[in-house]
């Protein structure tokens, strides 16, 4: 959303291509005609409404654009020519998509620049967390660690080890839940 | 663990934290202060400095349809209202008053969303200085990028728009666009 609003308040101004220049696309009759002025309706604000397409809105103002929309494509201007003509008049606010030129490519390429960085730290922080893994007691050692269960071999310490454990894990007879396990 | 490296571990992590966090805070904190002043609902006008659309529009009651290109040379004041608005009857006085008073502009209404019937009927009841022309299709409206009403444009005698006036205006204001507008697009 900043981005965004940041593109449209220093967004460069729209190049002056007249759509007095000659047509540069068919033209259009018929139910295509139709189709295509609500796909391009679709891509313009409503100026009276509040966030609604020219296609979405019942709006007075709307219909007449769409009725310009429509009256262009029949004399046979593209997309393009026509989004231009709008743009003429209400500036690049007018167009629902920011055009992917200037400022506006920080809309379409931020978000893939952060989802990269992102992506970068996490591979960054999981490179340093395998190096301290490393450098962690390897496997081997580990398995000549006493188990959790050894006590010692005089009768009177193993039982206050017992003792110990049972009063700080709660162990049943100071062994460990997995020790007393059936299985 | 000695002591420096218990001194150094914490620094290098605020410091790093401290750089990416001006990074990103630093210019949208630059992009805040540059737009405190603004209005966040306010769109500049792309028309403003460039070519005046053209028109040509039949004024209320008919007659031979006014075009832009026919005034060329002379300053134009458009005005456009309509009678359901309450901000251009407020603004309808002063209008009058400086299209009385102003020599060598020429004053225009243009009729946004609204019935000949209603608007002649205004006129008859309130007055007016200048004709208004109705803009049956809002092409006009289109043309100069109008969100709604009322909305002024100031065009110099080159057909050039110098100022684009939102909301109702003021005597004075008009008298000190209208004379931008005479000094033309610099």
């Amino acid at each position: 959303m900043i981005l965004l609003a940041l593109a449209l308040a220093v967004a460069a101004p729209p190049a002056m291509t007249s759509d007095a220049d000659a047509p540069r696309g068919p033209r259009l009759a018929g139910a295509q005609l139709e189709a295509r002025t609500n796909d391009v309706g679709a891509l313009l604000r409503c100026p009276v409404c509040q966030g609604l397409s020219v296609t979405d809105s019942p709006a007075t103002m709307a219909r007449n654009m769409k009725a310009e929309i429509r009256e262009k494509l029949k004399a046979g201007y593209d997309q393009e020519q026509i989004l231009a003509s709008f743009e003429r008049s209400y500036g690049e606010f007018v167009r629902l998509e920011p055009p992917a030129r200037g400022v506006n490519w920080l809309v379409w390429l931020g978000p893939v620049a952060v989802l990269l960085a992102g992506g970068a730290v996490i591979a960054w922080s999981m490179r340093r967390r395998q190096g301290a893994a490393a450098s962690a007691p390897a496997a081997a050692e580990i398995a000549d660690l006493p188990s959790r269960d050894a006590l010692p071999d005089d009768a009177q310490l193993a039982a206050a080890v017992k003792r110990v454990r049972t009063l700080a894990y709660g162990w049943t007879d100071g062994l460990s839940p997995s020790s007393q396990d059936p299985r | 663990m000695s002591e420096a490296t218990s001194n150094t571990a914490p620094a290098r992590i605020n410091r790093n934290v401290l750089i990416g966090g001006a990074v990103v805070a630093f210019p949208l904190l630059a992009v805040l202060i540059a737009n405190l002043g603004r209005d966040p609902h306010a769109v500049r006008s792309p028309l403003i400095g460039r070519p005046a659309p053209s028109f040509s529009l039949v004024p209320v009651g008919g007659g031979a349809p006014v075009t832009l290109e026919a005034l060329r040379g002379k300053t134009v004041i458009l005005n456009f209202w309509a009678t359901w608005c309450v901000p251009c009857f407020q603004e309808h006085a002063a209008l009058i008053e400086a299209s009385r008073s102003l020599s060598g502009v020429k004053f225009f209404g243009v009729i946004y969303e609204d019935a000949e019937a209603k608007t002649r009927e205004f006129i008859a009841q309130r007055g007016s200085g200048y004709p208004s022309l109705m803009d049956p299709e809002g092409r006009a409206a289109i043309a100069y990028g109008v969100f709604g009403v009322p909305e002024t444009f100031f065009i110099d005698g080159n057909g050039r728009i110098v100022e684009k006036y939102v909301g109702p205006l003021d005597g004075s204001t008009i008298l000190a666009l209208a004379a931008r507008a005479k000094d033309g697009v610099r």
